[in-house]
């Protein structure tokens, strides 16, 4: 991977919220903005110099990184909310119509379409030639990246919005009856699941050996990867939507009241805390030593202590996160708008 | 296809004419500033019947409250012990002796069911997600496939704050109407009311497709809460200003037109008829800010919770509850017409409770009781606290 490539949601299959190795300076300008149709509830995705958006209007337009321009679009028959992914040459979105998409990354083209009969808005995850998704249906299906045929599928308990995360053989994923669960990535066995107190919309990091997440039960969770025991837990002022994102012994989130936590992945003690501007369901990126973070605006927070570095009224934003390289930020807004800050 | 409905235009006078007969029963006028409010024309279908079910449905004036401490404990809602309550106050409602003979006094097996949630104050001050897990289990248990239960509400990014997906049982949709103010594609062209507040350009409201013609049973959810504009939002504000699009043009700084304009969209058939049941989420009480604030200062863990057909008469308890605790906090009424109780910094009025963006109009109750949609008399208001 090139070191300007965020190929899925959160840069990688880590889902550790970035950790890329670029180092961050204030942005300085715009270097371009541009709109594309509809409302943009997902975050974009970066490769070989394009950038994908993903929108409401079922549209997924794919951007000249450099300048702005559209190089081509490719219209689903439903809105789209999921952050897309990119493997081997294809772009990978589930759409409202309850269809996973595989389209030509550089064309634009269909490749090959497989149906869900439910609408989807987590991530698809791509490991080891297996695309990986939950629906809304409480389903998570496991199906071949080369032409969408069903490898595996499992019924949860609940809705699935949260993304799922493999490592270590296995599939995790949160889910709506307030269930983590553990899954075989061959078969899709359920191997264990660890209940909260309620939903979970929020996608799970895993970090040596544990997993963390947040619940809409207003805890933070760091479970052990091999049974599902829960290692600790930390108590935030409103349910936990925003996906975590760990660096080093470091794990950051966000919950709902607006607060971002940076606590220790071994004992969860809190190193600091900093309230925004407005309820937080995006996830934090980390990159160097800085938290971006989209709430109302978008925030650059230092790692070290969570003061605020750098903000912008630009990118007001629920689910999207940033996509950070050398040399520019991009980030999208609601409204459908597509920054490129360099 | 042709759309063989046929749809008639009638118009309801302005606020003048509601208001000058309840001006003398508001103790805390002195003089009013507010204008009359302009005619409001009203287009519907043609001949719509109206259902015996529909505002103020089988039990006028009749408002059932019940309260639990335990219902909220750190910030959190207790599912089981919500339950409770609202089985309590369902039988209480109807008379039924069992819960489920209660949901199908106004249910049945063939509904599409709507449940009409409020998430506009999100994620500090919205409808619980653990009262609508039991509204779907209730309409569930007459025999409602889960396929035929909606939640849903205007906007979509607001219910995505609220975690709404993710929170209801599988096989209930989530819809959100809309994505942003002047959205038109989720509204019927036929069905609007229209009137120019302030010279606005477009000048009608559209009501929501899925009311007009997906839906064929509406539960209301309201949050108990203070409005900067309204006085209240409650069961006939969620309704009426959530079932229409392009409703914030009805106030502009210091004046609002939601008297009469409220009661007005309640009135507009078939959203009348298929709202049926209202049940108002009483667990976090916001006394100040409303409807969007989150400053937990001014947010009460009231664990309330009111069941009614009569969205006036449990309107009106709400403001009373509202009126109370902003008198024991020692701040103004929302009645208030001093002009210096006024601001237009949006963030002192976030901060400070002495202070809001309009003159109030709570008045809007009592206009939509002159509508015929209930009672807004405390005293024949059969208002029965369950202890």
């Amino acid at each position: 991977m090139a070191n300007s490539d965020w190929p899925t949601l959160l840069c990688d299959n880590s889902r550790t919220g970035g950790q890329s190795p670029q180092r961050w300076r204030a942005p300085q300008k715009s270097v371009w903005q541009t709109s594309v149709d509809g409302w943009v509830r997902s975050a974009p995705v970066l490769r070989d110099g394009l950038l994908y958006v993903t929108s409401q209007s079922g549209y997924l337009t794919a951007l000249d990184a450099r300048t702005g321009k559209v190089r081509w679009r490719f219209k689903a028959a439903a809105p789209i909310h999921a952050t897309p992914s990119l493997s081997s040459g294809q772009v990978l979105f589930p759409s409202d119509d309850g269809k996973l998409y595989a389209i030509d990354s550089g064309s634009g083209a269909r490749t090959w379409e497989m149906s869900t009969g439910a609408e989807s808005w987590a991530s698809p995850v791509v490991s080891k030639g297996t695309i990986f998704f939950g629906d809304a249906n409480g389903r998570m299906h496991a199906v071949s990246s080369a032409n969408g045929t069903v490898e595996w599928k499992r019924d949860l308990g609940g809705k699935i919005y949260s993304t799922g995360n493999v490592a270590e053989e296995r599939v995790f994923v949160g889910c709506g009856d307030g269930n983590i669960y553990s899954m075989d990535e061959k078969s899709g066995e359920i191997l264990w699941k660890t209940p909260t107190g309620n939903g979970i919309d929020s996608s799970p990091a895993v970090a040596d050996g544990t997993l963390f997440v947040g619940s809409l039960d207003f805890f933070f969770y760091a479970i052990d990867l091999t049974n599902g025991a829960v290692r600790w837990k930390h108590e935030a002022e409103l349910g936990i939507s925003s996906s975590p994102a760990v660096s080093g012994d470091t794990v950051i989130f966000a919950c709902k009241a607006g607060v971002v936590r940076a606590l220790n992945t071994q004992n969860g003690k809190l190193i600091w805390a900093q309230g925004l501007e407005q309820a937080i369901t995006a996830p934090p990126v980390i990159s160097g030593s800085t938290v971006w973070i989209q709430s109302g605006m978008t925030h650059a927070l230092n790692l070290a202590d969570g003061s605020i570095l750098w903000r912008a009224r630009l990118g007001y934003s629920l689910q999207s996160a940033p996509v950070v390289t050398e040399s520019a930020v991009y980030l999208t807004s609601m409204e459908g708008d597509v920054y490129a800050l360099g | 296809m042709i759309d063989r409905r046929q749809f008639v235009k009638r118009t309801c006078l302005g606020g003048l004419a509601l208001y000058l007969d309840h001006w003398a029963t508001s103790p805390a006028y002195s003089q009013d500033l507010i204008p009359p409010a302009p005619p409001i024309h009203v287009n519907e279908p043609l001949g719509a019947l109206r259902s015996p079910l529909g505002m103020p449905g089988l039990f006028p004036g009749r408002v059932i409250e019940t309260a639990d401490p335990q219902a909220i404990i750190s910030n959190r809602v207790s599912q089981p012990v919500i339950r409770r309550m609202l089985d309590r106050a369902m039988r209480e409602l109807t008379g039924a002796q069992e819960v489920r003979e209660a949901w199908r006094k106004f249910i049945e097996p063939k509904d599409i069911v709507g449940i009409k949630i409020n998430p506009s104050g999100a994620p500090a001050c919205c409808s619980s997600p653990e009262i609508i897990r039991e509204i779907v289990a209730g309409v569930q248990s007459v025999g409602v496939p889960l396929q035929n239960i909606h939640v849903y509400d205007r906007y979509a990014f607001e219910i995505d704050i609220g975690s709404y997906q993710t929170l209801v049982p599988l096989g209930v949709r989530v819809i959100g109407v809309a994505e942003r103010k002047l959205d038109r594609s989720g509204y019927d062209p036929n069905i609007y009311c229209e009137a120019n507040f302030f010279g606005e350009w477009e000048t009608r409201s559209y009501m929501a497709s899925i009311v007009a013609s997906g839906l064929t049973k509406i539960i209301n959810v309201p949050t108990m809460k203070d409005h900067s504009a309204a006085g209240v939002t409650g069961c006939l504000k969620n309704l009426g200003y959530g079932t229409f699009n392009n409703v914030d043009r009805s106030h502009r700084r210091p004046f609002s037109f939601t008297d009469p304009l409220i009661g007005v969209m309640c009135s507009v058939e078939p959203l009348r008829s298929k709202a049926v049941l209202h049940i108002m989420d009483g667990m976090r009480m916001l006394w100040h800010g409303g409807p969007l604030s989150q400053n937990s200062k001014f947010i009460s863990h009231a664990g309330i919770l009111m069941v009614g057909t009569d969205p006036v008469a449990m309107d009106t308890i709400e403001l009373e509850k509202i009126e109370t605790k902003r008198r024991n906090e020692g701040v103004p009424s929302v009645w208030s017409r001093d002009p210096k109780s006024l601001t237009e910094n949006g963030a002192e009025f976030y901060e400070d409770a002495t202070k809001n963006l309009f003159y109030r109009q709570p008045h809007h109750i009592a206009a939509a009781a002159k509508l015929g949609l209930g009672t807004c008399e405390l005293r024949q208001i059969d208002h029965r606290v369950l202890s």
